[in-house]
């Protein structure tokens, strides 16, 4: 089911869009891959990390010298052995670098230092390292560090540390107010909402939710005192980037002494984005002890230090008429960015979010307001669908809350605003600019997978079995393609966000492919293989793909926001492009006949009408191998390289039906079914994409049900291991019912939209609108999440929220 | 104290400390790193091996209780870089991993389970779910998993065992395998046009 047809038309050989099997599978299947955990340099040193048992305290005293007694314990180090070392950066900085003159190069004020000397701001915050001989040593010692803490007042909710006499966590930061971001015209929105016939509010809390990857972070630090030169393993998403913020801002060293290898990493979901202590630590460690040094995270370790997601609060509003159209929507959101702004985590908290809250539909008037403050919790990051998840659960709700209020069917509302096709490219009025779009025919195909008509006789046949079944309805508009460099400078990131690829084809007709992407999981190696020999139209088994490694990659920004196959392989398309042009010049040289008379076709160049003279590709890499008899012009060999920075984002969309039966004597929700209807462009590889969308949608899934941060009062992580953390297995979810649309981007070369984790933006949505549908005529009109059973129990028994 | 144990048929012999987990001594002790730790409390099933043929966490298993056993760990199942068994092969097929980090443990997991029902009716997709419950994936959200134990199930099922010893025959690599026959229409349905 196609519409709009993209600018950038689909050539090559017709490899993409075929499911090929993931080369990267037999030895993940077989056990192995690498990964950070597995890498064992000879003389490693093994690192543990003293976080703070307390959530917000002075620091009086660092007693170590009983740890440095402790059986194998090489070193151990405080803040004060890193005064020359600067603070983590925060590199998006919410309100554009304009509003921040002069630019802070090291992010905002309240930056983490790798570790802490004043006070502690969260339970986990490093103090203290140890080194030692085995893990088990360095663990051990950990325990004879004596801190003498002064204890300060806790706050961990962001709308109770604006409030007047909150504690204070950066002397520099007064109030604990990180920003005050806005986007939308203010003016008509109160307008729309002061004229409105119908207006509907709620108050929303987007509960806070741990990523958690099931390969928990690692790092190893390796020095090289003969060449003053440092190597850094770590479970990283963004390699490149890591190598700039470390070397350019943190360390202090030239840019060329430090090599980041990403190897296999196990997960990631936007937490293994952001630099972390650790990082820093085990460098600046091996070189003090000349030996490799390593450090592997628990799971404790990394619920309680790496970033975390979502966390607002909000109340927001929703003006529109009797007859369903929606006219100003308004969204005011208390974020909360945990102790430290995180590398990213204060413009996922605004723009990210405020930019995408009117989602697939035209509402004239719009306008979000973020207070992002510091609390006493773990540094806010990005998480699976991060921003676009929590805007498109606000939105969702509301519609929702809106049909009931007018008495209309909620699909009917939905149906009736969304944004018609004549309108794009469409300005949303918040910021985005949507690229291409057919959310009409989206929106239908899923309503009839779903079976939406019969809704009401499903209901009425679960009631004969105890069971109250809801039908809930979430769509989205999710940003991706991070993106045009200068638009992301305009929000407030401090750094390029273009992708690159290198392509060198091998003497012997092989092909080597460089991307500076690097993979979580999403098999690169076998997509990008795909876009290069789609492209050259040869047999995908000739290309090789590596990446991962800043000294053999090209630079490149990484893997975030579903960007690779929207940002990377069009990098990838295009230096193709950039291999065939230079074939064809040097063909017409071989063949002795005029350039425009030259054709590349099936991975063969010749003369147009006389096919069987053809030089193979083999043949022509040969050639260039040799260089014989070019002319001065064409350089020998083919080694190209593009930098893909594209001319706006991409804009995937989609419509999901969550139905679920809701069980009257317990509480306890099932998803009994599941469809969702994603458009994202062109896809390369649907076997990948499939895998993608499916796990989306069971993480979105498992915020809806189950996810929650919970911190105490005096900000201890509850939920600090997989015992009391609640995560989907696999009896907790349903097969999906999955369709798709096809609208091209005409922003790359391929026609994509990125996909990874577009299907984790609308689950939480559909599943509490389906419950609440559940639960609608006992006047329930909104239920917080997770959706726990005695939640649910207590709505049933007619209890408030 | 000095133990010994049989790890994927190849005697061991070794000092170990009282308190040492199973999964130290896999991947420390003995470098068999294709064993992970992904949560130290017998939660996520990344490091689940065969212990005398039966699945558990190794990180829950102390190596002295261990000892005199016969230990199979992801690098007894197959060789380095050899032939995948049935198992691997069907989860190759549907794709059945993305960052591969729970991989190895759900194997040895499920492994477990086509075995044991090998001579029955293939396991029900509640049943795989059920089975499938000590491991936990956050990529996947388990569906290709699922449909790789089914393709497995009814591949073992199709195949002469006394001809095919090990692996079950799905098709060779790179092939597209037989349909599974037990697939239910919901799980056809999922990813149909994706």
């Amino acid at each position: 089911m196609t519409a709009v047809t993209g600018e950038a038309p689909l050539q090559g050989s017709g490899l993409l869009g075929q499911p090929l099997d993931a080369r990267e599978d037999p030895q993940l299947l077989r056990g192995e891959a690498v990964y950070v955990g597995d890498i064992n340099l000879p003389g490693t040193a093994h690192m543990a990390i003293l976080g703070s048992p307390v959530a917000h305290a002075k620091i009086l005293s660092i007693e170590t010298k009983a740890a440095e007694q402790m059986p194998g314990v090489l070193k151990v180090a405080t803040a004060a052995d890193f005064t020359d070392v600067m603070p983590l950066p925060c590199i998006w900085i919410p309100g554009g670098v304009e509003s921040h003159f002069p630019p802070h190069p090291y992010g905002l004020p309240g930056a983490r230092p790798v570790l802490t000397g004043d006070a502690v701001r969260h339970v986990g915050d490093p103090i203290a390292v140890v080194v030692a001989e085995t893990p088990r040593q360095a663990a051990a010692a950990l325990a004879a560090i004596a801190v003498e803490y002064e204890p300060l007042p806790v706050v961990t909710r962001a709308d109770a540390a604006l409030a007047e006499g909150a504690p204070q966590l950066h002397e520099a930061v007064p109030g604990n107010l990180n920003a005050y971001w806005t986007c939308g015209d203010k003016d008509r929105t109160e307008a729309a909402l002061a004229e409105a016939e119908v207006k509907v509010e709620l108050d929303l809390v987007n509960q806070r939710t741990i990523n958690s990857p099931i390969e928990p972070r690692g790092a190893v630090g390796d020095y090289n005192a003969a060449t003053d030169e440092y190597t850094l393993y770590a479970s990283t998403q963004g390699p490149h980037n890591h190598r700039f913020l470390l070397a350019a801002l943190v360390l202090g060293i030239p840019f060329n002494k430090l090599r980041v290898i990403a190897p296999t990493v196990g997960g990631s979901f936007g937490t293994k984005g952001y630099l972390y202590p650790d990082m820093a630590l085990v460098l600046l460690l091996s070189k003090a002890l000349r030996r490799p040094v390593k450090w592997v995270d628990t799971r404790t370790g990394l619920m309680n230090s790496t970033v975390q997601g979502r966390d607002h609060r909000q109340h927001v509003v929703l003006a529109g008429t009797r007859d369903g159209r929606m006219t100003g929507l308004w969204a005011t959101s208390y974020a909360n960015l945990g102790a430290y702004p995180s590398t990213i985590g204060p413009g996922v908290a605004t723009a990210l979010m405020g930019r995408s809250i009117s989602g697939m539909y035209d509402i004239p008037a719009a306008f979000c307001e973020v207070y992002a403050a510091f609390t006493n919790t773990v540094s806010l990051g990005a998480q699976r669908g991060s921003g676009r998840a929590e805007a498109a659960f606000l939105m969702e709700r509301l519609v929702d809350r809106f049909a009931a209020e007018i008495g209309m069917d909620p699909a009917a509302v939905r149906r009736k605003n969304l944004v018609p096709n004549e309108k794009f490219p469409y300005d949303n009025g918040l910021g985005w600019t949507y690229d291409s779009g057919d959310y009409q025919v989206n929106f239908d195909k899923a309503m009839a997978l779903s079976g939406y008509a019969d809704m009401a006789a499903r209901k009425a046949e679960a009631r004969t079995r105890g069971k109250r079944l809801g039908v809930g309805i979430a769509t989205y508009v999710a940003i991706c393609g991070v993106g045009p460099s200068t638009r992301m400078s305009q929000e407030g990131m401090l750094g390029g966000t273009w992708e690159s690829a290198n392509i060198r084809v091998n003497p012997t007709g092989e092909v080597t492919v460089t991307v500076g992407s690097a993979s979580t999981g999403q098999s690169h190696h076998t997509v990008f293989a795909q876009v290069a020999a789609d492209e050259l139209e040869i047999d995908p088994a000739l290309v090789q793909v590596y990446e991962g490694d800043t000294l053999k990659a090209p630079y490149g920004q990484g893997t975030y926001g579903s960007r690779s196959y929207s940002m990377a392989a069009p990098a990838v398309a295009l230096t193709a492009r950039k291999i065939k042009a230079k074939l064809v010049k040097a063909g017409a040289v071989f063949l002795g006949v005029p350039e425009e008379k030259v054709v590349y076709a099936g991975g063969k160049v010749y003369e147009e009408g006389n096919e069987e003279n053809a030089k193979t590709f083999a043949d022509l890499a040969m050639a260039m191998w040799y260089g014989w008899g070019l002319p001065h012009e064409i350089e020998p060999a083919l080694d190209e390289t593009t930098h893909f920075d594209p001319p706006d984002f991409n804009y995937p969309f989609g419509t999901h039906v969550a139905v679920v039966e809701v069980d009257e004597l317990t509480g306890e929700t099932e998803v009994v079914a599941y469809t969702a209807v994603d458009d994202a462009g062109n896809i390369g590889n649907p076997k990948i994409v499939l895998g993608q969308i499916e796990g989306s949608i069971t993480h979105g899934l498992g915020q809806a049900l189950m996810e929650a941060a919970v911190y105490d009062e005096q900000g201890l992580l509850l939920s600090s291991d997989l015992t009391t953390y609640a995560l989907p297995r696999a009896a907790d979810v349903p097969f999906f019912t999955l369709g798709k649309t096809t609208t091209p981007t005409p922003h790359n070369a391929l026609g994509a939209k990125g996909a990874g984790e577009i299907a984790t933006v609308p689950p939480a949505a559909a599943v509490v609108n389906a419950v609440v549908d559940a639960l609608s005529d006992l006047g329930v009109q909104h239920i917080d999440m997770p959706l726990t059973p005695e939640k649910v129990w207590r709505r049933l028994r007619g209890e408030a929220q | 104290m000095d133990l010994s144990l049989n790890v994927n048929g190849r005697p061991e012999q070794f000092a170990a400390e009282p308190n040492e987990l199973l999964v130290e001594r896999l991947r420390d002790g003995l470098g068999l790193t294709g064993t992970k730790v992904g949560c130290d409390t017998g939660q996520c099933g990344t490091c689940v091996v065969q212990l005398d043929g039966r699945s558990v966490k190794s990180c829950l298993v102390l190596t002295a209780s261990a000892a005199g056993s016969r230990v199979t760990t992801i690098e007894g199942v197959t060789t380095r870089g050899g032939e995948l068994s049935g198992l691997q092969e069907a989860l190759r097929q549907e794709h059945g991993t993305q960052c591969g980090f729970c991989t190895p443990g759900m194997v040895m997991a499920l492994g477990e389970l086509v075995e044991n029902t090998a001579d029955r009716e293939a396991p029900t997709e509640p049943e795989i779910r059920e089975w499938l419950t000590g491991n936990l994936c956050r990529c996947t959200g388990y569906h290709s998993v699922v449909r790789g134990v089914q393709r497995a199930c009814s591949a073992a099922r199709t195949e002469i065992p006394e001809e095919i010893s090990g692996a079950a025959a799905v098709s060779a690599p790179g092939g597209p395998g037989p349909e599974p026959a037990s697939v239910p229409a919901s799980a056809s349905a999922s990813g149909q046009e994706v």
